[in-house]
């Protein structure tokens, strides 16, 4: 369709020229509007009503066991049940794992999809169809970085939504999944990597700041004699050159994120009271959560917390009890009553999910292995009802028994609650237009 | 042509050729038109039901052409015979003669009208009526009934390249309740597209519109094919071809299917469209055209049931002021008089030469990736050879650098993975492909090297292409996109949608690689050519005879390895793709921007800026020998090579004529090995010796951050576009803050820590500085300005640092210029 192609006030370039105003002052506007569309970018198909809710997405890497955590099958015989038991929750009927205690205090924030399915369970293609909504496409290798045939949630929301203040809009913690890439929404909406492990004692996001042997005011004096030596600077070769003005653009963004209080702030976990950390755990996971909410709060809209070691084939009731679970079952619960106190959870989206779930059967190493047809996910937050049980595996966890919902669903789920239009469209370099969302199904049980 | 479409005449709506027999007299009479305002077609036959025309009215003015289509106010003499819309088209309602008149510009005419067969029973025909409608209203898109997996159980096939299929699927599938012909208004096909039931895709089609009634009398009509003998589709052509316009204005266009018979019919309300550039022009679902406010050429595409046309605007500079005309300047070969030719044609003018340093600067990097030295930037700068130029692009096309650089770049393309190769294979492919360079061999038998490749992989390392590019298909549209420029990808599961390749075409050119063959042998893996092999079509299973794009297809399979039929047509003078692929990414290396861009898509679709030039530049190539020595001597030579980046009102919007020089980005690897150079450090790489640079990996899986984060490619696609273009701010950030590159400018080894210690005069350390980090002697005011930095600094050598770093991160260091 065609674009209304004026400026904000109105005036087209016609007109200015026709007013007699010289083509600096043109060029000025351009570079001015430039500049002010790639920060903002589009934002058609946006509802401003919920624009302003936040997701934070954490991806169990390796694959949840749902049937030993959030679907479990108690009265399954013993080759399927596993070694753990449920526990109640403070929501009636509602059960969860005995080894996440934590998380049933807090069930009444969250809701369990249980009808959650797909036919994926190689962990390239099921994370790449997770975390952005599409199957990949013939000719997928899984190990590029990033792999994306289409772009994941957290590019998407950063294409339509633009950043919020000064901070990215779409962060990846500790590092970007290689599934997590932007694909043809190109490199300006590919997830700032922040590289490092939230938990680490001298934790610090690499090249936000300058190296300490820069003191603040050395810094300055450089950026001053910057200015001085760069022959192009401000000068028309900026504007009239696409990308000398993307590289001017990112310049001062990189510039906005080194002087950034809010950035700095919202990075220095180190801040956060020392009570507060230990309440989400000393682990990678837990600090990752304090960490999102910090992002969250600084005006972040997508994190993206990429955990990994869930690939649990071996030792599957060892490994989860007293590994994996205690971690997540301090961080998950802590991060949604932390949200909640804060006033955050109704506009901040949580989604906790693995690629798959795992085979309902125990193998012979006491372990699961990949099983894409049932994984339940944890939702919670950003406008999602708590304590809701969606649909139901069957009695041995294998599949859902009814009304199944898979990756589509949760997208359109997810950028519902996000104001996005899930219909609208995007276009490859080729040209072949992509729906944002491969028609899933909003899921009105959960709102 | 290559779709075959039927064409159901009964339904067509058309205007007859020679139709001036059919007009009464008194309407001939009347014909005279007045001259500025131009109505096409200047007379119009309908025939058959719901028949229409889209007329055009423009003006032309001052060289500029006007569109009035919309303006323009339109009445029927008879309105019981032909119907007008405010925007123009022209509707048959019963039989009989009439005239339209056309009000614009406070000028009137008129046109007749011959209404034929109004009222005639039609017959629609599925390939020729249906589908259109059905494409058009996007109901077999990708996204839509189109995709592989169908939608809610309804599966078209993609753009309708699959007509016996989608005609199953609409009368016999979904227990054949889609089509229901005893209560044709009751099939699903029209109640979901039309409202009347829930529809996942919402209302696509309105009720009671000329295309629902389409559909409902095809339904009526007992929804069969049609008849088999129908007249098919041959092209369709847009109206108008060309246009000057002026900037923010508008131009309907019309586009006109012809059938085999002759019939001529308007589709317009059928076509799809999309332009090239939406920055130059955009164009809506009606086809209407509006141009922006920057000058150039955009290419709009008009697609039918498989046929492209395209309407090229050009979009002039506005003249400010009478004063300014064509800036004389110097002709120094072939290349100067055809980009002028297309300047004059947009009123855009060239910008004036580049000093002598920006040449320097440009060459080094273009031609060899590399950074000129402080040395090698006094040496030439202080030289007083008239010919000094010419004389230095000589010089670098025979330094070792040259291969690096040549063959890093082809090692993407031609996709030396280590990953699927292996170390060996891969480093011994590279070797290759450096040497091509190293000794500059004919590029047509570098090409017949790769395309033919027998043997073993020891003894003939181009034969790993077809490791990396397993099957007959991938090798096909990897040595068509590679060579050609041409992507025929799209053409495997369905026709190109932008382009004009069918699946016929795509397993013709299939059908060259198929009896390519690895064996084990003790000595390694080794292509021998399997003798039979057969291609068959997807979908008809009929056997495709190996056929190159746009040739005939033989009547049998020939004898021998197929592959070297197609390097004979591929490298011969006259091929249509070759050359122009090969120089015209050697233009975009040197330019920044390929006459076809991007490099590797030429298609009917994305016509080239300059197509004069680009001949020209293929016929030197050829005429040469293919030697790329030559072609980098003589576009280098060109004035239009040696222009300032320096813009001017008159060329401030244009990039894309080459009107001066513009910015590019440097590749990962370079920009590496710039910072290194103006650092003074080195790094030591995965696999290769200390010392060597990141132009000289063969690996592009060398583990490096810095690589990685400004988007080496991981050489999965021959495609140019795994190279990221796009800075981040990750990037930006890595230059300002690491501490790696902080580790490199404070080095106690580092050039920082070295030029201070050993040049004394502040003066002349800046001079240093200046040469080494942007191959140019510094301003008065810059040397002010940085002597006052340095002697205000209580730690010279911490300034030395500071002035390193500041230079680092500027535009004119971080671009090539």
């Amino acid at each position: 369709m065609t674009k209304k192609r004026s400026y904000c006030d109105g005036m087209s370039r016609r007109n200015m020229l026709q007013l007699g105003l010289g083509t600096s002052a043109a060029s000025a506007l351009r570079l001015s509007r430039t500049v002010a569309a790639s920060e903002s970018s589009d934002r058609p198909g946006v509802d401003p009503a919920r624009d302003d809710v936040s997701l934070i997405i954490l991806f169990l890497q390796g694959g949840l066991s749902t049937i030993d955590t959030l679907d479990m099958k108690p009265n399954a015989p013993a080759e399927f049940r596993g070694e753990f038991n449920p526990i109640s929750t403070v929501v009636p009927g509602m059960q969860v794992c005995e080894h996440l205690p934590g998380l049933a205090q807090v069930a009444d924030r969250f809701s369990l999809l249980r009808n959650f399915t797909h036919h994926d369970s190689g962990h390239g293609p099921a994370d790449h169809y997770m975390l952005t909504g599409y199957a990949p496409r013939a000719g997928f290798n899984g190990s590029l970085k990033p792999n994306n045939h289409f772009p994941s949630h957290g590019s998407v929301i950063s294409k339509k939504l633009g950043p919020r203040g000064s901070v990215p809009p779409y962060v990846c913690l500790p590092k970007m999944h290689r599934s997590g890439g932007a694909a043809y929404l190109g490199a300006s909406h590919a997830p700032f990597e922040v590289e490092a492990d939230p938990n680490a004692p001298d934790f610090a996001v690499p090249d936000l700041t300058p190296p300490l042997a820069i003191g603040a005011s050395r810094f300055d004096a450089r950026r001053e004699l910057m200015a001085t030596v760069d022959r192009f600077r401000e000068k028309a070769e900026i504007t009239a050159n696409s990308g000398t003005r993307a590289l001017t653009t990112f310049q001062k963004k990189a510039f906005d994120l080194i002087s950034s209080p809010a950035t700095r702030i919202a990075f220095d976990i180190h801040s956060e009271p020392e009570a507060t950390r230990e309440e989400f755990g000393r682990n990678s996971l837990g600090q990752s959560c304090l960490m999102a909410r910090r992002l969250v709060e600084a005006g972040v809209r997508c994190v993206t917390i990429d955990h990994t070691n869930w690939d649990t084939h071996y030792n599957n009731f060892d490994v989860l009890k007293n590994d994996l679970l205690p971690h997540l079952d301090t961080g998950l619960p802590m991060l949604l009553r932390d949200l909640e106190q804060r006033g955050m959870l109704d506009t901040t989206m949580v989604c906790v999910m693995g690629e798959f779930g795992r085979t309902p059967r125990v193998n012979k190493y006491a372990g699961r292995d990949h099983w894409g047809p049932s994984n339940t996910i944890l939702l919670a937050g950003g406008g999602i009802k708590g304590g809701r049980v969606v649909g139901a595996t069957n009695a041995r966890g294998e599949r859902p028994d009814s009304d199944p919902v898979g990756p589509e669903d949760l997208s359109a789920t997810i950028f519902h609650r996000l104001g996005i239009n899930g219909n609208d469209e995007f276009h490859t370099p080729e040209g072949r237009p992509v729906k944002i969302v491969n028609d899933g199904r909003v899921l009105r049980e959960l709102l | 042509m290559r779709t075959s479409l039927k064409s159901g005449l009964h339904c067509v709506i058309s205007v007859v050729a020679g139709v001036l027999s059919l007009v009464p007299g008194n309407v001939a009479a009347q014909l005279a038109v007045q001259p500025q305002l131009n109505v096409q077609p200047q007379q119009v036959v309908l025939h058959g039901p719901d028949s229409r025309w889209q007329l055009l009215v423009s003006r032309e003015d001052d060289g500029l052409s006007f569109d009035s289509t919309r303006a323009a106010e339109y009445r029927s003499k008879d309105s019981g015979v032909a119907a007008v819309s405010p925007d123009g088209v022209v509707r048959g309602v019963s039989d009989g003669e009439t005239f339209v008149e056309i009000s614009a510009n406070g000028q009137t005419t008129s046109i007749p009208v011959v209404v034929l067969g109004a009222a005639a029973k039609r017959h629609v025909h599925f390939e020729n009526a249906v589908l259109p409608v059905l494409s058009r209203f996007g109901c077999n898109t990708s996204g839509c009934h189109g995709k592989a997996e169908g939608q809610n159980g309804f599966k078209l096939s993609i753009f309708g390249f699959d007509p016996r299929a989608d005609l199953t699927a609409l009368t016999q599938e979904g227990r054949g309740r889609r089509t229901n012909r005893t209560i044709p208004e009751d099939s699903l096909l029209l109640r979901k597209a039309s409202g009347g039931m829930p529809h996942g895709g919402g209302i696509r089609i309105r009720r009671n519109s000329p295309e629902f009634r389409v559909l409902l009398d095809w339904i009526k009509d007992g929804a069969a094919a049609g008849n088999a003998d129908a007249a098919t589709l041959v092209s369709i052509q847009v109206a108008p071809r060309n246009a000057r316009m002026a900037m923010e204005t508008g131009q309907q266009l019309q586009v006109t299917a012809r059938f085999s018979d002759g019939q001529e019919t308007d589709v317009t309300h059928l076509a799809k469209f999309q332009t090239n550039s939406e920055a130059l022009a955009t164009v809506d679902d009606f086809g209407l055209v509006t141009t922006g406010d920057s000058p150039g050429e955009a290419a709009i595409m008009a697609s039918y049931l498989g046929q492209v046309d395209i309407f090229r605007a050009i979009v002039p500079q506005p003249q400010p002021d009478s004063s300014s005309s064509f800036p004389q300047q110097p002709v120094l070969n072939f290349i100067d008089d055809l980009v002028d030719d297309k300047l004059r044609k947009l009123n855009i003018h060239p910008a004036g030469l580049c000093s002598d340093s920006d040449f320097l600067r440009r060459a080094f990097l273009d031609i060899i990736g590399t950074l000129p030295t402080a040395t090698e930037a006094r040496e030439f700068l202080t030289a007083s050879s008239q010919n000094k130029r010419a004389e230095l692009v000589d010089s670098l096309l025979h330094r070792k650098e040259y291969a690096d650089f040549q063959a890093l770049k082809w090692s993407d393309v031609l996709r030396v993975d280590r990953l699927t190769l292996g170390h060996k294979q891969a480093y011994t492919y590279y070797r290759w492909i450096r040497e091509v360079f190293a000794q500059n061999r004919p590029f047509d038998q570098f090409a017949r090297d790769v395309i033919t490749a027998t043997g073993s992989l020891t003894s003939n390392p181009a034969a790993n292409l077809f490791k990396v590019a397993k099957k007959p298909g991938e090798a096909a549209s990897t040595i068509s996109q590679v060579f050609m420029g041409v992507r025929i990808e799209c053409a495997q599961c369905h026709h190109h949608p932008f382009d004009q390749w069918s699946q016929h075409d795509y397993y013709g050119m299939e059908a060259f690689f198929t009896q390519v063959n690895f064996k084990s042998t003790p000595s390694g893996q080794v292509l021998l050519p399997n003798k039979a092999t057969t291609t068959k079509h997807p979908r008809t299973g009929d056997i495709v005879q190996a056929h190159a794009l746009l040739q005939d297809e033989p009547g049998e399979t020939p004898d021998g390895d197929r592959r070297r039929l197609f390097a004979d047509w591929l490298t011969a003078a006259d091929n249509k793709w070759f050359a122009r692929n090969i120089v015209n990414r050697v233009w975009a290396q040197l330019m920044g921007r390929g006459i076809v861009s991007p490099v590797d898509d030429f298609r009917l679709t994305n016509p080239p800026t300059n197509p004069e030039l680009l001949d020209a530049l293929a016929a030197h190539f050829v005429e040469s020998g293919f030697d790329l020595h030559q072609l980098i001597r003589t576009i280098t030579a060109s004035r239009t090579y040696q222009l300032t980046t320096t813009p001017s009102a008159m060329n401030e919007l244009d990039e894309q004529n080459y009107s001066r020089a513009l910015f590019k980005r440097l590749d990962a690897e370079v920009r590496f090995d710039m910072i290194c150079q103006v650092t003074g450090s080195s790094e030591k790489f995965d696999g290769v010796p200390t010392g060597s640079r990141a132009i000289e990996l063969w690996d592009s899986q060398v583990p490096h951050y810095f690589l990685s984060l400004f988007g080496r490619p991981v050489r999965a696609t021959a495609c140019e576009c795994e190279r990221a273009t796009q800075p981040s701010v990750g990037q930006v950030l890595h230059v300002l803050n690491s501490p790696q590159i902080h580790e490199k400018l404070s080095s106690d080894a580092g050039k920082p820590a070295i030029l201070e210690a050993s040049i004394t005069d502040d003066g002349k350390l800046i001079e240093e500085i200046y040469l080494m980090f942007y191959s140019r002697f510094p301003t008065t005011n810059e040397q002010v300005s940085v002597s006052r930095y340095l002697a205000s600094a209580d730690n010279r050598r911490k300034a030395v640092e500071d002035i390193s770093w500041s230079l680092m991160n500027t535009v004119e260091f971080l671009f090539n210029h």
